[in-house]
């Protein structure tokens, strides 16, 4: 063994590797996570070293888990018709996460059944609006009223699952932003925040959140 | 049909089907909360992290194709990957809290690994390591330990035990990838 500094390509493989077991501390480890969303050659690295150390989750002896799905399908697949759900938005956005709160408009509309737009998100003047739409396994967030963000920042779409910390869904720029995903059910919530260029490294809205909109609700 | 069922019913959960998904709640449950509950040592934390780790599933399974392992790779892949977010934006865990538990329990990780096939082969690498770094490794893949934590127990500089520890993962790579 010597003591010379890694090549690229090992320093590439020994970060998938930390990364993998769980050795760096959470700013490394959520450095490491921005690099694994936006570098496919990277990923696939994590993905490999996942597989390499599989054997050892034989070790993981199972222990019974308590009666949770009634709970998580609640969650997951809420009854249509359901109320109450936009106060879990609301506590959401209240809470913490979410530095400099600014919720400028929200404007909540009806999935109608056939157009297949899910949710559309505007200030009240309709100034600023994005719309999401579904269609065959596929969700499209555009901008369809206003400018984009300012220079140097984005906007990022969130998918808020009642009771769950918030997803990223990306970020909208020009283009529609399309990725593949199910029909999200109403009850859920989608938000847009502002966030440095390239979108929140943090995994939650760091920036202020301008629009939101709970799927289904009346306005 | 494949010889993969979690990975069916992942897939089924990617086209949104709700049977699926409990069904491979049924299946996989025990083991994901078993890998929770080693890495976060705490009940109520587990079983909220499970919640949450489902949730993810339903959402991710889009993200699974077949290139990522399988369906059972890739579940504990997430599970450890969320439980290891929680411990890290915990407070750093103090002293010597739990760690003596894991050094009583652990024995040499040659005899731990279950000798079969691609196990063997994990098993066999893993002794071309030094002993101490390959346990150091092996605990830190199960309990979700740090480097610092690490360090800690072994009683070198943070810098030493990274350096040791990249070392020996790119032997194991170069050893499993042979």
């Amino acid at each position: 063994m010597t003591d010379a500094p890694l090549t690229p390509d090992e320093a590439d493989a020994a970060l998938a590797a930390e990364y993998v077991i769980g050795l760096q501390d959470a700013a490394e480890r959520a450095m490491t996570a921005v690099r694994v969303q936006n570098d496919p050659g990277f990923a696939r690295l994590v993905t490999a070293w996942e597989i390499r150390l599989q054997t050892l989750n034989d070790e993981y002896a199972p222990v019974r888990a308590p009666k949770l799905l009634p709970t998580i399908e609640a969650r997951l697949f809420p009854r249509p018709g359901r109320r109450g759900l936009g106060g879990a938005l609301w506590q959401w956005l209240a809470g913490a996460g979410v530095g400099a709160l600014l919720v400028l408009g929200t404007l909540a509309t009806l999935a109608p059944p056939s157009a297949g737009v899910v949710a559309v998100l505007a200030t009240a003047n309709a100034q600023l609006a994005f719309e999401v739409r579904y269609s065959s396994n596929k969700l499209a967030v555009t901008r369809v009223a206003g400018p984009p963000a300012v220079a140097g920042r984005v906007h990022e779409i969130w998918l808020i699952v009642p009771g769950a910390a918030p997803v990223s869904l990306g970020v909208v720029v020009d283009a529609p932003l399309v990725i593949d995903y199910p029909r999200p059910p109403e009850g859920w919530a989608l938000a847009v925040s502002i966030e440095p260029e390239g979108g929140s490294t943090y995994g939650t809205p760091t920036g202020p959140v301008i629009l939101s909109a709970v799927i289904g609700a009346d306005a | 049909m494949s010889d993969d069922p979690v990975a069916d019913l992942i897939l089924s959960c990617a086209a949104g089907d709700q049977a699926a998904f409990r069904s491979l709640y049924r299946d996989t449950s025990a083991k994901l909360m078993g890998v929770l509950l080693r890495i976060l040592s705490d009940r109520a934390e587990a079983e909220d992290a499970l919640q949450e780790l489902y949730t993810r599933i339903w959402l991710r399974a889009g993200r699974y194709e077949a290139a990522k392992g399988r369906g059972m790779t890739w579940l504990i892949a997430l599970a450890r990957s969320l439980a290891i977010d929680r411990l890290r934006s915990q407070q750093p865990r103090l002293g010597n809290d739990g760690l003596d538990l894991i050094a009583d329990t652990a024995a040499p990780a040659k005899t731990r690994l279950v000798a079969t096939g691609k196990a063997l082969r994990l098993a066999d690498c893993f002794t071309e390591l030094e002993p101490e770094r390959a346990e150091a490794v092996r605990g830190a893949y199960l309990t979700g330990l740090s480097y610092i934590e690490l360090a800690e127990r072994h009683a070198v500089p943070l810098h030493t035990m990274r350096t040791w520890l990249r070392r020996s993962l790119l032997r194991l790579q170069e050893c499993l990838d042979q």
